[in-house]
């Protein structure tokens, strides 16, 4: 082959590449190839918005842009674009006509101003937005070979430009890689050694074992937890100024439970969103409310209330509108869309259902709790320990008749208040007071009985309070708001969802945020299926298909397999939305398996791996930086839920907020548990989590940014914690050697000269090393 | 054409196998990707702070903004109104507030005036007034530009500092620090971008939020200089730990990452073998940045510095000096209390003259320095609070007054501002505008411009939003004020 030829069909490649097509005889599409140049240039003024609208000229529908402006030319007339005022104001040059306008519009290119004029040629023809019509039921290509679905959509597109997979990754990265993405974890040494064993015999059985494995270790819903409670925008405390701390560590909890068994993602949604209204609704249902309860609370001085409590709710609607749509909507909180179909009017409608809420605190039990049924039994070890107490008062009375005065004051404050008490008008309490000092300390019956009313007294009151959402029995009255200010209402809206995407369904008189939540999670809903396969999608391969993953509109970034994605969420929805068959499905395929190595033809026919024929190393999340150390050091407590702890910080952290709060280091195993529970104040987060873009929990996180900064070298370098697991780390390696230590932290085996180089140092400085490696804290 | 890293990779590969073998410990990376100077060229590296032209030519090259948090009284400052004085105690005109919302609306807010508390007099061959309060500050008001009507849109201090450093009232937004260091990156070779520097009794309302990089990943994030232990968290190796071995395990992570770089081939392991170059010499760049037993008895004298090791805003007035020697970029300085409403503890008859005093000579002095060794003209200086104070006086234990979102007063010198201006002009009772208002997007505008950054055009996606931060409502450059 020539050389000429080579760079002409290179060329080609970069083309198709760019584009996702290549020019030639296929007809032009609306969505793929002009709607991106339209919605970038034209409709921030001759869009959706209304108010915004210049010259009556609508560009966003073919009706508005074949339908005379008021210049009284038509902008676009199909089949003729050299009828197009569009196409001669794009081509002019006087300044006055030129579009867009040199004052703040984006200049379009000659490559786009050729596309929009073949386009007219080709008859103009419109298409609704690619993510408002339903995913495609598409079957995957036929690829000779290649069984899994998924490589067989991935593999299509690299056939395109010539581009193969990447071999199988080595077995120690795909465990470790396989292991962190599912649990959060690295593999002990004995699962590697498993692992590399049973891959020698049989590499496909061996793997599927593993996957099966971690999907049901309880630790899977860890890791997929924390991901959910970055869009949840979790954290322990109010938030604003004051920022003091809160307790709805059971929504977390909730979280981590339901993930663990499977609950199927439209019940899942359900709960979150409305577990307060199903019918007889459990405590469980209404902890998962929490999830529109880690909005912020100001408890500023002097401030109006009704502001933030307003500031919330917008909040909930655009976190929903983000989570479960992809969509902006928070865009129309003080105007119609610019670019997508949704008017200020439809926010509204959707803040709506928002706006009907108390905001109460509920007791939890333990889980299994019959509350009725201990109630009951609380009330007969009452009685048992009155009666007790009854038959043996003589024994009282005599120990109180001996008491010396000395005595007395050596007595609790309790136990003097309930002498000074006459015997007869004494509480239970207090009697208990009495004759737990002597009398019932000698006796096993006494002992017994007492134990047995406070453990039955500790399950009423239950383990702790969680914030719940609740309806109100009076709905708000809601109205538009000019421009998304508060003391400027308009006029009145009801409860309703945005009429460009499917009908909600309603039993009532007024829509309730249950018939919301089930309006999300709908067959018809053409969105949510994919927006959440797609984010799942992203955090293996640390892009989704959709790249912007928060924006599905009109703004988003097209999908760069858009057959897969249609394909995933009809699999996802038609497997009864079960999150745990979505990741099986993913980390079966080759196309997560392959290795990660960078590639000459990769780097030169697409660098930025779009296609994926490789892998993607990608740094750690920052709760799990911490786990790798701590497993890899051996301190790693597996205990699982329950209350925030407090793992040591620097000192002086504390003092950055407003409020000065304290940080009483645990101790125990509390100091060794996984990073996502370590305690959270939005105002002055944990440093060696934040430091690695652990995300604030002021507004839904749906992508963590992955910075790689000087900071987080020196936390790895000198934070006390990190310099604590290098300590256990040296023990590692005094004990079982450098080679196994390394394993513990990589995952691979050291080379010879990975050795000798670790090898000269001392115990405790080998272990700061490989804490420190940019392979410890990366999943190849 | 090759990026810098793969630059990088080719020639660490080479040198890594035909030059140096494993272990060799004469490896310099050092030599490859570090600068000898502590300011950095353009295209050194391709981390995130490398520093980047700017798109129009750069007046300022650094900012530092003395943010008196707390809501400085223009009315005891710098806004001399006989007027007020005059009708002391008298109800202002309803046509003044209605409408209007002020914080504590239900409680100590009122409406009597309260006359100024403070002697003025004019300075300087601009006759600009100044009280009593600030007599260091009233000898330069021939270099400051004066705007008397700035305003802002939220009246209770968290909120309205969010908004002076990041042009909006939320939380999660990127401060103005980061935007900057985003936008330019960072001339300074061992040292962060963006740093923050605190003093006063409490720290600013709102807390780290107001450095924060939002959006923006973390690696523009403001980095406090603490006044106590390290002055960068996690700067010093930890107790036990002597600089040679602390030498060896840098070495050799660097000569692991260096293995796995030319293994995997990923880029992003040479942005983190220069992270921890940078960490390294952070360590000794920081500490020798806080030493400042160089600096003469003289050039100490104009802070008005007693004591160099005491942790004073004149000693911060002096590191932000000493920050831009070094390159860095963006660099605030908080002073609390000026939340002055007439509690026993804030009130403008005692506290608003310590608080004053405490400041006075420093900001007159830092402007001093900067001038004589050359910086002011590529060194912009901010003074200003998150909002002022009402002509209205507040009913508490003693005089003070609520915080004022509509007229306040704040200053610039250097990078490009003009000397001795002043700049809108507010009615008789200091309460609004007549002339020229100034809302804070257009001094956010300004700021931007001097550095040659284009507020409309410093943007990122965010759900579905092009963030600035100008935010979306219309502004533009005080061209007035610039020379």
């Amino acid at each position: 082959m020539s050389c000429r030829t080579r760079s002409f069909i290179l060329i080609c490649c970069l083309t198709v590449l760019a584009t996702g097509r290549s020019f030639g005889a296929e007809p032009l599409q609306f969505n793929r190839d002009i709607l991106p140049i339209l919605s970038d240039h034209c409709f921030a003024c001759h869009g959706f918005d209304s108010k915004a609208r210049q010259a009556n000229l609508r560009l966003d529908t073919q009706e508005g842009a074949t339908r005379p402006a008021d210049s009284g030319m038509q902008a676009i007339v199909p089949g003729e674009p050299e009828h197009s005022e569009l196409i001669r104001r794009l081509l002019t040059d006087d300044p006055d006509l030129q579009m867009p306008p040199q004052e703040g519009g984006k200049p379009v290119s000659a490559e786009q101003k050729s596309l929009l004029s073949r386009w007219i040629t080709e008859g103009a023809t419109y298409q609704k937005h690619w993510s408002f019509e339903p995913p495609a039921q598409v079957d995957p290509p036929q690829i000779p070979q290649v069984r899994h679905p998924i490589d067989r959509f991935v593999q299509a597109r690299l056939n395109q430009v010539s581009l193969n997979p990447s071999p199988i990754a080595a077995p120690e990265t795909l465990l470790r890689r396989v292991s962190l993405d599912l649990i959060g974890l690295p593999p002990s040494i004995d699962e590697l050694n498993e692992f590399l064993r049973a891959s020698a015999d049989d590499q496909e059985a061996a793997y599927l074992d593993v996957v099966e494995r971690l999907l049901s270790s309880p630790h899977y819903g860890e890791r997929w937890g924390r991901w959910w409670l970055d869009q949840a925008r979790y954290a322990d405390s109010n938030g604003y100024s004051i920022d003091a701390p809160r307790e709805i560590w059971p929504y977390r909890d909730w979280v981590i439970q339901s993930l663990n068994a499977d609950l199927p993602f439209n019940e899942f949604t359900i709960q979150q969103l409305a577990g307060d209204l199903l019918p007889e609704s459990t405590e469980s249902q209404k902890i998962a409310t929490g999830f529109h309860r880690n909005t912020q609370i100001n408890q500023e001085g002097g401030i109006d209330r009704e502001q933030f409590r307003i500031d919330s709710v917008f909040d909930r609607v655009a976190t929903t509108g983000t989570v479960w749509l992809g969509l902006t909507v928070g865009c129309c909180q003080c105007h119609d869309h610019k670019f997508d179909p949704i008017e200020q009017k439809e926010f509204y409608r959707l803040f709506a259902f928002f706006n009907n809420q108390d905001e109460p605190n509920l007791k939890v039990h333990q889980p299994g709790t019959d509350l009725a049924e201990v109630r009951a039994a609380q009330k007969t070890a009452q009685q048992q320990l009155a009666e007790f107490m009854q038959q043996h008062l003589a024994k009282l009375t005599a120990w109180e008749n001996r008491l010396t005065s000395a005595e007395k004051n050596k007595l609790s404050k309790d136990a003097q208040r309930a002498l000074e008490t006459a015997p007869e008008k004494r509480s239970l309490a207090q009697q208990q007071e009495l004759f737990a000092v002597e009398v019932g300390k000698i006796s096993s019956e006494f002992q017994t009985l007492q134990q047995q009313l406070t453990e039955l007294t500790n399950q009423v009151n239950g383990i702790a309070t969680t914030m719940v959402l609740q309806e109100r029995a009076q709905p708000r009255q809601t109205t538009v708001f000019i421009k998304g200010d508060f003391t400027r209402p308009a006029d009145p809206v009801t409860p309703g969802t945005p009429a460009i995407l499917h009908p909600l369904v309603t039993t009532s008189e007024s829509p309730t945020r249950l018939d919301l939540a089930r309006w999300l999670v709908d067959d018809a809903n053409p969105l949510t299926g994919r927006v959440i396969v797609n984010r799942i999608w992203q955090q293996y391969f640390g892009r989704g298909i959709v790249e912007t993953e928060n924006d599905f509109g009109t703004l988003g970034t097209q999908p760069s397999h858009p057959d897969l994605l249609d394909w995933l969420a009809v699999e996802f929805r038609s497997n009864g939305w079960s999150l745990k068959d979505l990741h099986r499905l993913i980390v079966t395929s080759h196309t997560y398996r392959q290795s990660s190595g960078e590639r000459d033809d990769v780097r030169r026919i697409d660098p930025r791996n779009l296609l994926l024929a490789r892998q993607q190393r990608l740094r750690l999340d920052a709760e799990i930086v911490r786990d790798v150390a701590l497993k890899a050091s051996g301190l790693l407590s597996e205990k699982m839920g329950g209350p925030p702890v407090f793992p040591p910080i620097p000192d002086g952290v504390m003092g950055q907020g407003q409020v000065r709060r304290s940080w009483k280091a645990s101790t125990g195993p509390d100091r060794y548990r996984r990073g996502l529970y370590t305690f959270v104040y939005r105002a002055t987060p944990p440093p060696s989590l934040s430091v690695f873009d652990a995300p604030d929990g002021f507004s839904s996180c749906t992508r963590r940014s992955r910075s790689n900064t000087p900071l987080q070298a020196l936390t790895l370098l000198n934070d006390a914690a990190f310099f604590e697991f290098a300590q256990a780390l040296q023990k590692v390696i005094a004990e079982d050697g450098l080679e196994t230590a390394f394993r513990r932290c990589t995952g691979r085996t050291p080379d010879a000269d990975e050795l000798a180089l670790l090898g000269k140092l001392e115990g405790l400085s080998a272990a700061r090393v490989l804490l420190n490696l940019d392979e410890t804290v990366t999943r190849e | 054409m090759l990026t810098p890293s793969e630059q990088l990779r080719q020639q660490t590969r080479r040198h890594f196998f035909s030059r140096c073998g494993i272990g060799v410990g004469a490896m310099a990376l050092s030599d490859l990707i570090a600068q000898e100077s502590p300011r950095r060229s353009p295209a050194a590296d391709d981390s995130p702070l490398a520093p980047r032209k700017s798109a129009l030519p750069p007046t300022a090259r650094s900012i530092i903004f003395l943010f008196m948090a707390g809501g400085p009284s223009q009315l005891e400052l710098f806004e001399h109104k006989p007027q007020l004085d005059r009708l002391n105690g008298q109800p202002i005109p309803e046509s003044f507030i209605a409408g209007k919302r002020f914080a504590f609306m239900d409680s100590s807010h009122r409406t009597e005036l309260l006359a100024s508390r403070r002697r003025f007099q004019q300075h300087g061959d601009c006759g600009a007034w100044v009280s009593d309060l600030l007599p260091h500050t009233a000898g330069i008001v021939d270099e400051v530009s004066f705007v008397k009507t700035c305003q802002t849109e939220l009246f209770n201090h968290a909120p309205a500092k969010l908004f002076m450093n990041t042009g909006s009232g939320l939380f999660g937004r990127p401060s103005m620090g980061s935007w900057v260091t985003y936008g330019l990156g960072s001339e300074s070779n061992n040292l962060p971008g963006f740093v923050v520097l605190q003093s006063g009794p409490r720290g600013p309302r709102g807390g780290g939020v107001l450095w924060s990089s939002g959006m923006l990943p973390t690696s523009f994030q403001g980095v406090p200089l603490r006044n106590q232990g390290d002055p960068i968290l996690n700067l010093s190796t930890p107790a036990g730990i002597n600089p040679q071995d602390q030498q060896q395990v840098v070495d050799t992570v660097r000569q692991l990452n260096l293995k796995r770089l030319v293994d995997t081939g990923d880029p992003e392991i040479s942005t983190r073998i220069n992270a921890y170059e940078m960490a390294y010499r952070m360590q000794s760049s920081a500490p020798e940045l806080m030493d400042t037993s160089g600096e003469t008895p003289q050039t100490l004298a104009m802070y008005g510095i007693q004591d160099p090791g005491e942790s004073t805003f004149a000693r911060n007035c002096l590191l932000a000096r000493r920050l831009v020697e070094r390159g860095v970029r963006f660099i605030q300085l908080y002073h609390t209390n000026w939340d002055h409403h007439g509690g026993p503890t804030e009130n403008l008859e005692k506290h608003l003259p310590e608080v004053s005093g405490q400041i006075d000579q420093p900001c007159a002095g830092l402007i001093r320095d900067l001038k004589q060794r050359g910086l002011l003209e590529n060194t912009l200086v901010v003074w200003g609070g998150e909002f002022g104070r009402t002509p209205m006086g507040e009913v508490r234990e003693s005089t003070g007054r609520n915080h004022h979102i509509d007229a306040f007063t704040m200053w610039f010198a250097g990078g490009g501002f003009k000397g001795g201006e002043i700049y809108g002009q507010t009615d008789e009772l200091g309460f609004g505008p007549v002339e020229n208002p100034c809302h804070v997007r257009n001094i956010h505008a300004t700021l931007l411009h001097q550095l040659g950054l284009d507020h409309e055009h410093l943007s990122v996606r965010f759900q579905g939003l092009d963030v600035r931060l100008t935010g979306v409502e219309p502004s533009h450059v005080l061209h007035e004020l610039l020379s």
